[in-house]
């Protein structure tokens, strides 16, 4: 269980990206999280594995304090958390094998990976991550060498590798065409369903998010103003949530 | 309105040209181009350019044979020797003399067109040389000579002429000056390769250091960047050669550890910059994914900063490998060792085909080294 309390992020510059957020994550659940650009979604997921610390409130899971951890003990906590990036966020010189086993650092012993060694049973366990999103025959090939949809599969291969219990997923789609999006997220989606593994997702479009969230939680300007089935999200909600001039193009996708 | 406007205009134009010829003209008087000179020396370039082009690569090996003759000077201090009826011989007519006496000296059965050094042995042991000269097809040569105090007879022992023949069936080997320019070459190529080295090793943290997104966080780390940045501009403002000068007079003339020092601190200065470009150019995707899956400081400059910056710093380096060793054949001119140095005594002492070696020497490494350097960037990329 996830649970976040009176979060609130003031950058550096004074912009308020997240201010008094509360809610809950029970596990197994797959949450969206949906808002207008600059209303606070990657602000959010990245507070939650502490790649940005927050200015205030309180982020727990199954009861540990994630905002108080510091060094060994925050790097446990993240490697339970595992990240899926929009731009698949992959070193893209090296290899897909390398860029799945990096998902599997916060395992190792830090002097023998840092030589580049990984025992055998690690490359056993990357393969067979590569083999369940489906690209075991890229094992040796360049990340860059990839299509959009193979990179953010090596991604998801990279993030199972932590054996993660939540995984945010940071419109993990928005760089794909609309075929390739649902194939990326129907993997999430069985991660999610026969691993038990919680997943916050932010999303953009209205029929992935009828599609595959369980619950959903809307944005703006960093507040919260919606929380609910995503079958509550009407015409009227979704105009309230993205504001009247995003209304024409984003109804039609509801439709 | 129209008409001054444009008159300006043309006016602002007739003014341009004027201040551009004006400092043409300056330029011109300030470097006193000389082109009569250029024309009326021409037979002197053309014998430099001869010597250059002819650069001494191959010498014979130098195996040599000394026929000798002993030479009573003055007559009756010892008894007039005996010559051999056959072999290579040596006849002086007179057999003795005095000093100041002209002699004909001849040798027979010698090497045919061998080069020749004629010398005395004195008494002593001492060596007196005379003349270069070359036998005829026959194997002979016909000198005269004139006989000197020097050559006296000590104690009864006499003095004897000589001469020192090169064979010229000698096998064809690497000359001399070959063999001192390869050295030289060597001990240039390592300069830069050392230099570089060190450079680079310094370059490396510093570019850390100098690097934006990695250095500027907090008003400390801001302190920082700006220090070595500003550090790093001032060292590239000096150019190597005025740095090997200075080392030059600390450490000595000619001594490669000058230029080691001057083309180390140059390296580590402009690859430190060049680095630190491509550091501030990495990808902070990658770095955020690594961190997320909870990989420490370590792991995460080694998985997802190293492989991104790799093939810009070996690419950089080699290039910068590639730049020093050019450098450093300059260098050797104001006394920092290497081939350069080389090259400044051969043209100091006027010995142009020696330089020849040089200078053909420096052009084969200048454009080896960069078709090499070339090609492995090209692989890098
Ligand atoms: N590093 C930063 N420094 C200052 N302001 C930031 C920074 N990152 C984000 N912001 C601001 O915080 C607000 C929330 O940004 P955030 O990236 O969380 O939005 P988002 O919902 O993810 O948008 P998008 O859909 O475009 O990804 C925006 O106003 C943004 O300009
Ligand atoms: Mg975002």
């Amino acid at each position: 269980m996830l649970k976040v309390e009176h979060l609130t992020k003031v950058y550096p510059n004074g912009t308020v990206a997240l201010k008094d957020l509360s809610f809950e994550v029970p596990d197994g659940e797959f949450l969206v999280i949906i808002g207008l650009s600059g209303s606070g979604k990657s602000t959010l997921l990245r507070c939650i594995n502490r790649l940005i610390d927050p200015t205030e409130g309180k982020i727990t899971m199954d009861g540990i304090d994630i905002t108080a951890a510091k060094g060994a003990e925050l790097r446990h906590i993240r490697r339970q958390i595992g990240m899926i990036f929009q731009h698949f966020n992959l070193v893209k010189r090296s290899s897909v094998m390398t860029n799945v086993l990096s998902g599997r650092l916060g395992y190792l012993n830090s002097w023998s990976s840092t030589l580049g060694y990984f025992p055998h049973e690690e490359k056993e366990r990357a393969l067979a991550a590569m083999t369940r999103v489906g690209i075991a025959d890229k094992v040796h090939s360049r990340a860059d060498a990839l299509s959009g949809g193979q990179q953010q599969r090596v991604g998801i291969a990279r993030t199972l590798m932590q054996e993660p219990k939540l995984i945010l997923a940071d419109e993990p789609v928005a760089s794909l065409d609309p075929v390739l999006a649902h194939s990326i997220m129907q993997y999430i989606e069985k991660l999610n369903e026969e691993d038990n593994v919680s997943v916050i997702c932010s999303l953009h479009y209205l029929d992935l998010i009828q599609r595959y969230a369980e619950r959903v939680i809307g944005l703006k300007d960093g507040v919260k103003v919606f929380e609910g089935l995503p079958s509550e999200i009407n015409r009227a909600k979704f105009k309230e949530i993205y504001g009247e001039e995003a209304q024409d193009m984003r109804a039609t996708a509801l439709v | 309105m129209e008409t001054l406007k444009s008159l300006l205009h043309s006016l602002k134009r007739v003014l341009i040209i004027i201040a551009v010829i004006a400092l043409l003209v300056l330029s011109i008087r300030v470097t006193k181009p000389d082109l009569v000179k250029l024309v009326s020396s021409f037979p002197k370039a053309k014998s430099i350019m001869g010597q250059l082009l002819r650069p001494e690569i191959l010498g014979r090996e130098s195996e040599k044979i000394t026929v000798a003759q002993l030479v009573p000077v003055p007559c009756g201090s010892v008894a007039n020797p005996e010559v051999p009826a056959s072999g290579p011989r040596i006849t002086v007519d007179p057999p003795c003399g005095n000093p100041k006496d002209k002699v004909q000296v001849r040798g027979y059965e010698l090497p045919k067109n061998a080069e020749l050094s004629i010398r005395w042995i004195l008494p002593d042991g001492g060596l007196l040389s005379i003349k270069n000269a070359v036998t005829n097809a026959n194997g002979e040569l016909t000198e005269t000579m004139e006989l000197r105090p020097i050559t006296a007879a000590v104690d009864g022992k006499p003095a004897q002429l000589a001469f020192e023949i090169t064979l010229p069936e000698g096998k064809v080997v690497a000359s001399q000056t070959l063999k001192d320019v390869l050295d030289a070459m060597f001990v240039t190529i390592f300069m830069a390769l050392i230099a570089t080295t060190i450079g680079t090793i310094f370059a490396v943290p510093l570019s850390f250091l100098a690097a934006s997104n990695i250095t500027r966080k907090g008003w400390l780390g801001s302190a920082v960047y700006y220090i070595v940045r500003a550090f790093l501009n001032i060292i590239r403002s000096y150019e190597p050669l005025v740095l090997a000068t200075i080392f030059a007079m600390i450490v000595g003339f000619g001594s490669p550890f000058a230029g080691v020092i001057a083309l180390s601190i140059t390296t580590a200065a402009s690859l430190g910059k060049m680095f630190s470009e491509s550091v501030e150019g990495i990808d902070s995707g990658p770095i955020e994914a690594v961190t997320a899956t909870g990989a420490n400081k370590l792991q995460v400059v080694v998985y997802a900063v190293v492989p991104q910056i790799i093939p810009d710093f070996l690419s950089f380096t080699i290039y910068h490998w590639d730049i020093n060793v050019r450098i450093s054949t300059i260098i050797g001119f104001v006394g920092g060792g290497g081939i350069g140095y080389f090259l400044s005594q051969r043209i100091n002492t006027l010995q142009y085909s020696q330089s020849g070696t040089a200078l053909l020497a420096i052009i084969l490494v200048v454009w080896a080294l960069d078709f090499l350097s070339s090609e492995i960037r090209k692989q890098l990329v």
